[in-house]
């Protein structure tokens, strides 16, 4: 397939394309070819556009062939997006709305507060998983893919468990749910509904990321961990056995 | 099957074996999981979460030789030696008992004590205080509180808050003179 066919089927995989550093201008280069000339695992390209392109599918073939550094590297670069761009993007539509007048004070101000405090907590939460989270698979990996590693390292690191850290995004999402029911349902109408629409399509098309970003860290990150913390148990008890 | 009868419906296949059916429902939310009890030999329970609204209804694929004990833990059972006819005459009656755990979407308007359990939780109230308040146990706030949000699409607390001030349930002073402020 041609990655210009791949757009043209579903353009919101536009942002996932840019995480790779792949940008437009593809002429008639294949998917393959594309992967081919950025340095890509193709099967792993491949995981990610599938798992955003259709949310019921569910990765299961391949998963040991993918390094967690690889996955982390993405997941970092879609943090980096909600942060650096997609965030303050809604953020300029909202303060943009509250220069309108034909909201009541108390209304923008609603409105900018609830933003705020979801920008806070989607914030806390993505730092938390790149000072703690990540350090941590991070480290398991380079251990293991140590021959060399000691049995105090391996000790170590395995005093941690992905499982520990798995909690769920819930509240994070379930602002976000809430911002978009406040400006449907909720907020008297404002004259500015072009800019409304905007606002909406973009929490949409966030609410739509996370999602996904959520769907890989639960069903390839966390498979990938659990399965290094099954081999790093083995090598413990080899090595402490021959001890 | 499922697509003949008209359903709209999303569908995920598992491998078998399947070590962690638990984590998968957790997971997965899924309204209907269909199992063919041969390929877990260690079933012993089928999760389910009295807490949860999203428990699934479970379907056994039934060979003849399937043991009662087995058979007494799904909620419906598929004889895979059934003919057509029958096949869909089970999966109708299981369809419409996922229709019966949908909540009722046409009502939305609050009750008058949803409504004051409303404006306690949006002033930063906890479930305990509100239950102490209103003389009523805590879990009645519980389920209070899942029918508000049904009825609204409002999950969280600072959403409430911002629904109960824009309809004039409470105002803006009520919420900062609480401790909960606006998060």
């Amino acid at each position: 397939m041609k990655m210009a066919e791949v757009i043209h089927l579903n353009h919101h995989l536009l942002p996932v394309l840019n995480r790779f550093d792949i940008h437009l201008g593809f002429g008639e280069r294949s998917v393959e070819m594309v992967c081919k000339d950025h340095d890509l695992n193709l099967d792993f390209f491949l995981e990610i556009v599938n798992t955003f392109h259709d949310a019921s599918y569910f990765p299961l073939g391949h998963l040991q062939s993918f390094k967690a550094s690889m996955l982390i590297d993405y997941l970092q670069k879609t943090h980096a997006y909600y942060l650096q761009f997609k965030i303050p993007e809604i953020g300029q539509f909202i303060r943009q709305i509250t220069r309108d007048e034909s909201l009541q004070a108390i209304h923008k101000k609603l409105l900018l507060d609830f933003f705020d405090s979801y920008q806070h907590e989607l914030t806390t939460h993505i730092n938390k998983e790149e000072q703690r989270v990540y350090p941590y698979v991070l480290k398991l990996e380079s251990i293991l893919d140590n021959p060399d590693a000691t049995v105090e390292e391996l000790h170590e690191i395995g005093k941690y468990s992905i499982n520990e850290y798995e909690e769920d995004h819930d509240d994070v999402e379930a602002k976000l749910f809430d911002l978009k029911n406040i400006i449907i349902k909720y907020l008297p109408s404002s004259k500015n509904i072009r800019l409304l629409n905007v606002i909406l399509h973009d929490v949409f098309e966030l609410e739509r990321d996370l999602n996904n970003h959520g769907h890989i860290e639960d069903l390839i990150l966390v498979p990938i961990v659990e399965n290094m913390e099954k081999t790093l148990r083995e090598r413990l008890n080899k090595l402490l056995s021959n001890a | 099957m499922l697509s003949n009868m008209g359903n709209p419906y999303r569908m995920e296949e598992l491998d078998s074996p399947i070590d962690d059916l638990e984590k998968y429902v957790n997971k997965l939310h899924p309204s209907l999981v269909m199992i063919n009890p041969l390929l877990i030999p260690k079933l012993v329970t089928l999760p389910r979460d009295p807490e949860s609204d999203f428990n699934p209804v479970y379907v056994g694929l039934i060979a003849n030789t399937t043991s009662t004990r087995i058979k007494s833990k799904f909620d419906s059972l598929l004889y895979l030696n059934d003919n057509k006819h029958e096949l869909f005459k089970t999966m109708e009656k299981v369809i419409q008992q996922l229709g019966a755990t949908q909540p009722e979407s046409d009502n939305t308007t609050l009750s008058e004590r949803e409504l004051s359990i409303l404006k306690l939780v949006a002033t930063g109230n906890t479930n305990n205080e509100i239950a102490e308040r209103l003389f009523i146990s805590t879990h009645t706030v519980m389920t209070h509180r899942k029918n508000i949000t049904r009825k609204l699409g409002i999950k969280t607390v600072s959403g409430l808050t911002v629904y109960a001030i824009l309809n004039q349930h409470i105002n803006m002073e009520e919420v900062q003179g609480s401790e909960q402020g606006f998060n």
